[in-house]
């Protein structure tokens, strides 16, 4: 009904006079030929309707008018004897324009309170529309925030802090040297000083290697995902390799960002909960753009209840894939494992530049 | 022995760690400060004045690359010996600081107390690298993966040093099959032969290598 309804809305205004017109027409010439005895009254409802419906009141009143002319036009030319009294043909002709109009007139409401409820939902569903969208915005910017003074911190302590140690260590080495051309035994300690300082500049290394993993250039993915294996399989008891077939140059620092981040988030759980021995992370170039995959040789999903943190890591993944317009998948692989994987569309590159 | 001192000049944007090398420095009998820089320019401008026996260099300065510096100082003088002495990983830097002309490389976060055996080293005319460095680099010249020997235009096919080429100019992999209107699967096989003749570990090397080489052939 409401689909019937809707289609009729969709008809030019000019498209449904014109049908009304014929419509009243139609059922006028009916009339006529079924005689006075047959009351068609009920039919003219149809084209009044119509009007009420499509077009508006007035042009409702009118066609209601017309309706009533057409039958009297129709009653008179057949001169019937009863019809032909003319008080009696006013009186029904009144009272046929007075029911069409009462009808128009539940009509007109009806759509009036339909159109009002329709403005109501589309308002709504606007309003939906925008608050969902300042949310993904707003998530987006917390996420690039976050990312930002994370490379910040990173920068920081980087550059000032390792600094800061490396000369405290160097000065720890002069100490000790002193120490030793005086032939005195603390000389020991202040070399175990200097070895303490230098496991604190990896610390504070590592630490900043990890708020900061890749660099800005464009090769930058590729040397921290392989910096990001080298250093997993000498952490954690797992062979982690690196493969990439042919360089994969990523101009959006945001972007490589994130698929590191993907990355990293995909092998911590593969160590963490999938016991796995070895873990291969891939950059390939497919002509439906970059696909970043994790696979492991682990229990696989279907074995490993999803604990509620890596159920959050999972759901920061595939956000991390919405910011960058990638699609995320987590899969069971041939071998029984898990294959982590994001593809990010790339667009055909630029055309004035490839001519080159 | 009363041999005049070997002359050391540092490069390093953290006045602290001047400081303590010199004061390091300065506390060995044959070795001598003769000067310090922060930045590029200041270095390079330092290192001609002063004519120093060594230079200790850090790879990030201000207003540039310690890089540069290396490179500069190998070219004006050979016969001053660089160390380049970096917070940044040995396995990322130290080759392309040795072919930039380094003598040695050391990382600062673990070999404070190899910084004045490296010096010795170098002005014996060696190279020094931490023992785990050396191990890689010695893998690779008895792997055959001394680059210099076989120069990629002797060692490719003609599509393979196209690719290769391309590469070097910053082209995607996507780029490259649309500019020889090859498929991307084939311009991968191509890329695997690459490195296999080149004898490259991946894909961050054969990069690197594709852009060393297309920079040299444009100063040729």
């Amino acid at each position: 009904m409401t689909s019937w309804l809707a289609r009729l809305d969709e008809f030019s205004n000019t498209a449904t006079v014109s049908s009304t017109f014929a419509l009243t027409l139609f059922i006028g010439v009916l009339d006529y030929v079924t005689g006075t005895h047959i009351s068609l009254s009920a039919f003219y409802l149809l084209p009044v309707s119509l009007a009420a419906w499509t077009v508006g009141p007035y042009f409702a009143i009118f066609i209601s008018a017309l309706s009533v002319g057409v039958w009297l036009t129709g009653d008179i030319i057949s001169f019937d004897q009863t019809s032909a009294v003319p008080a009696i043909l006013v009186w029904n002709a009144f009272i046929r324009f007075a029911s069409y109009s009462v009808v128009v007139a539940a009509l007109t409401n009806l759509r009036a309170l339909q159109r009002q409820l329709e403005a109501r939902v589309q308002q709504r569903a606007a309003a939906l529309t925008a608050e969902i969208e300042n949310r993904e915005r707003l998530q987006r910017e917390l996420l690039e925030v976050s990312e930002r003074e994370q490379r910040r911190f990173g920068q920081d302590l980087h550059d000032g802090l390792c600094q800061h140690l490396a000369a405290t260590a160097l000065a720890g080495q002069v100490l000790g040297e002193k120490l030793a051309s005086q032939n005195l035994g603390e000389a020991r300690d202040a070399k175990r000083v200097v070895a303490l300082i230098e496991q604190g500049i990896k610390l504070s290394h590592q630490l900043a290697k990890g708020l900061h993993p890749v660099d800005m250039n464009a090769a930058g993915l590729m040397q921290a995902l392989q910096e990001f294996a080298a250093n997993t399989t000498e952490l954690h008891k797992v062979s982690c390799r690196f493969e990439c077939d042919s360089p994969v140059l990523i101009h959006d620092p945001t972007t490589a960002g994130h698929m590191f981040r993907i990355a990293q988030e995909a092998v911590r759980n593969a160590i963490r909960h999938s016991g796995a021995r070895g873990i291969v992370i891939r950059l390939d170039t497919l002509d439906e753009g970059l696909l970043l995959s994790v696979e492991d040789d682990g229990r696989g999903i279907a074995h490993a209840p999803i604990q509620p943190t890596s159920g959050m890591g999972l759901r920061i993944m595939a956000h991390r894939s919405r910011v960058i317009g990638a699609t995320f998948e987590l899969r069971s692989a041939p071998s029984g494992g898990t294959v982590v994987s994001c593809l990010l569309p790339q667009p055909e590159p630029a055309y004035e530049q490839a001519a080159q | 022995m009363n041999k005049q001192p070997s002359r050391v000049f540092l490069v390093d944007d953290h006045p602290l760690v001047r400081e303590w090398l010199t004061n390091l420095i300065e506390q060995q009998d044959d070795l001598a400060v003769c000067g310090e820089a922060e930045s590029v320019q200041q270095a390079i401008d330092g290192i001609d004045e002063t004519s120093p026996d060594v230079a200790i260099v850090d790879l990030s300065l201000s207003g540039g690359s310690g890089l540069d510096v290396v490179k500069n100082i190998r070219s004006s003088r050979p016969q001053t010996a660089i160390i380049v002495l970096s917070m940044h990983d040995e396995r990322l830097y130290a080759e392309r600081a040795l072919r930039a002309g380094a003598r040695g490389y050391i990382m600062k976060r673990e070999s404070t107390s190899s910084i004045v055996a490296a010096i010795h080293e170098v002005l014996k005319g060696n190279i020094h690298v931490s023992a785990q460095m050396s191990a890689t680099l010695d893998a690779k010249f008895v792997d055959g993966r001394s680059p210099p020997l076989q120069p990629p235009e002797e060692l490719l096919s003609d599509r393979e040093l196209e690719v290769f080429q391309l590469l070097g100019q910053g082209f995607e992999t996507r780029r490259i099959a649309q500019v020889l209107g090859i498929s991307i699967k084939t311009i991968q096989a191509y890329c695997a032969r690459i490195k296999e003749k080149l004898v490259l570990a991946n894909a961050s090397e054969l990069l690197r290598e594709a852009v060393r080489w297309n920079e040299r052939a444009a100063k040729d």
